[in-house]
């Protein structure tokens, strides 16, 4: 690290310093259940833009993605285009907006909750919440990996003692502010962001000659690709991988396609739709949520690809080489090799507001969904109150679990969590979510059998047959002494692309066949407001 | 086109910048709905 570590730590103070206000200020105005949940139902389109986006992209998407695009090229941006089409634009004006009236007509405060109160079950919300409960700590725990490794390169601190400080940092402000406290250091933690990579992009291309140069010398070392990486299907950093190769199903099926729809049903994401006051505020969103995820995924894996020019135009070789073959090194080993002392600092404060905004989210969604949806709802059968206190006991279990699964999963296993997660809630949560908010026909018979066809295909095909899962897993190696039940092509094809359509068809089949809601309650769910 | 050579990458490239120039005059059109 190049930076003097007395600067760092003074910046990383002062940035903190600026957090606990905000924190504070979120605490100041909770002042009932509505406001701890929803941060009170009008939040600014702005701050809602921000605080989506930045709970959205995390270190990992910066530090992980971008490093895959340094070892992998630009193949990547087609998850970036899906991001802005899919992840802001149809998930704020088409899902946003049924979403946030649904959520209004039926009290619902929660994800889970809305599911739950549509569909007249508490069964759904029960499950909804404990599958919550159950794997986001695994998400939450590979985010809480990242930002920890990064204050024990940046600022000298031991690597268990910085798990345990930034746990402890971000549930401060989560548990006492409520989601007021979550979106607005959020979206300072956004705006910080922002210009963060807004500059990164400047100085890289200015630094490559322009933004041609730069692509066409990129273009140019296509030679350079390892022989084991090529054999895999790589064909160069500014082409796409060899069609049907491993790497192009990684590529097409989990990064794409998994992150690009699994963002649609994240409940932590979904939940911020009720937090506004109407449609025309999710609208005014649309406009800086769009440049926002630019800025964030578009520029980190632009640079990430980049760097293999920078690299072999200073030192002769490739990124993967100089990071040693880890790609979760590239970024950092860019970013400290060729940017200026000043930025680096900058940097490594974008990557702790990454880290950070990302974590308070899911510390709020996973609390909320174990006090409130699984606990009172699911177990008590909503007979105790409506206090905001049995939703941060929640808040703090879920934490005590991350933090736990932080210390004790091995690193192979945490890096695949976010794409675990991202999978798992599309095939459990995207076809009941979607037929909650826009097919009336749709039963709570056809949303039980959906959320656990779901639920069970997706752990099915990671257990068994998703070879990087099911390897790792290991238990289909000790039940029936081969790494996956399936051989070829099968075992590259994420679990996205069969458990969603399965859950899909399971969910219209199974709610023409059975008896409708009734009348009245169709009309509560959806009348305008 | 800007020094890539497969369109199936500088088509991506183009649509990121278009999809969110796109979110904006989105917003601004339909600010005062």
């Amino acid at each position: 690290m190049g930076v003097s570590t007395p600067l760092l730590g003074i910046s990383v103070l002062a940035y903190m310093m600026v957090v606990f206000y905000f924190g504070w200020l979120g605490y100041k105005q909770t002042k009932d259940n509505d406001d701890y949940m929803l941060a009170g139902r009008k939040v600014n389109p702005f701050v809602l833009a921000f605080s989506y986006g930045a709970a959205f992209i995390s270190t990992s998407a910066i530090i992980g993605f971008g490093g895959y695009a340094g070892a992998f090229g630009l193949g990547i941006l087609w998850l970036v285009a899906m991001n802005i089409i899919v992840g802001i634009f149809i998930a704020f004006v088409i899902f946003g907006s049924r979403t946030r009236r649904m959520g209004a007509n039926l009290k619902a405060v929660t994800f889970p909750e809305l599911i739950g109160k549509r569909f007249q079950s508490r069964f759904i919300q029960g499950f909804s919440g404990a599958l919550i409960t159950v794997f986001m700590p695994l998400y939450a725990g590979s985010v809480l990996i990242g930002g920890a490794r990064f204050m024990e390169t940046a600022l000298n601190i031991d690597y268990n003692i910085a798990i345990l400080i930034l746990a402890i940092i971000v549930a401060a402000y989560v548990i006492t502010g409520g989601l007021i406290a979550v979106m607005y250091t959020d979206a300072l933690q956004g705006v910080l962001m922002f210009v963060g990579m807004g500059i990164l992009l400047v100085l890289t291309y200015s630094k490559l000659g322009g933004v041609t140069e730069a692509h066409q010398a990129l273009t140019n070392m296509a030679y350079l690709v390892p022989d084991n990486l090529a054999a895999v299907g790589h064909t160069g950093w500014t082409t796409m991988p060899a069609f049907g190769s491993p790497t192009w199903w990684t590529l097409v099926s989990t990064i794409i396609l998994g992150v690009g729809i699994g963002v649609l049903a994240q409940p932590q994401l979904a939940v911020r739709f009720m937090t506004v006051e109407s449609t025309r505020s999710l609208k005014r969103a649309v406009l800086s949520g769009g440049p926002f995820i630019f800025m964030m995924a578009g520029v980190a894996y632009i640079v990430g690809a980049l760097s293999n020019v920078y690299f072999f135009n200073t030192q002769g070789m490739i990124s993967l080489e100089v990071a040693g073959g880890n790609i979760d090194k590239i970024m950092p080993e860019y970013i400290n090799s060729a940017m200026p002392d000043y930025f680096v600092i900058f940097f490594l404060l974008t990557l702790l507001a990454a880290a950070m905004s990302t974590l308070s989210s899911q510390f709020h969604a996973m609390g909320t969904a174990f006090g409130h949806d699984l606990y009172r709802e699911g177990i008590m059968k909503g007979k105790i109150g409506k206090t905001i206190n049995v939703t941060r006991a929640g808040i703090a279990t879920t934490i005590m679990i991350s933090v736990v699964l932080a210390y004790i999963l091995p690193p192979g296993i945490i890096a695949r969590a976010t794409a675990i997660f991202f999978g798992l809630c599309a095939a459990a949560f995207l076809p009941m979510y979607s037929g909650a908010i826009f097919w009336k026909r749709m039963t709570r018979q056809g949303a039980t059998a959906s959320l656990l066809v779901g639920t069970f295909a997706s752990l099915f095909w990671l257990t068994f047959i998703h070879a990087k899962e099911a390897t790792a897993l290991g238990i289909s190696q000790a039940l029936f002494g081969v790494d996956t039940i399936l051989t070829g092509t099968w075992t590259l094809v994420d679990p996205i692309l069969v458990a969603t359509p399965l859950a899909f068809l399971v969910a219209i089949v199974v709610s023409l066949m059975t008896e409708p809601a009734s009348k009245e309650h169709i009309e509560q769910c959806f009348k305008k407001n | 086109m800007l020094g890539i050579t497969d369109p199936q990458i500088w088509v991506a490239y183009v649509l990121c910048f278009v999809s969110a120039i796109g979110c904006v005059i989105y917003g601004i059109l339909h600010w005062n709905d």
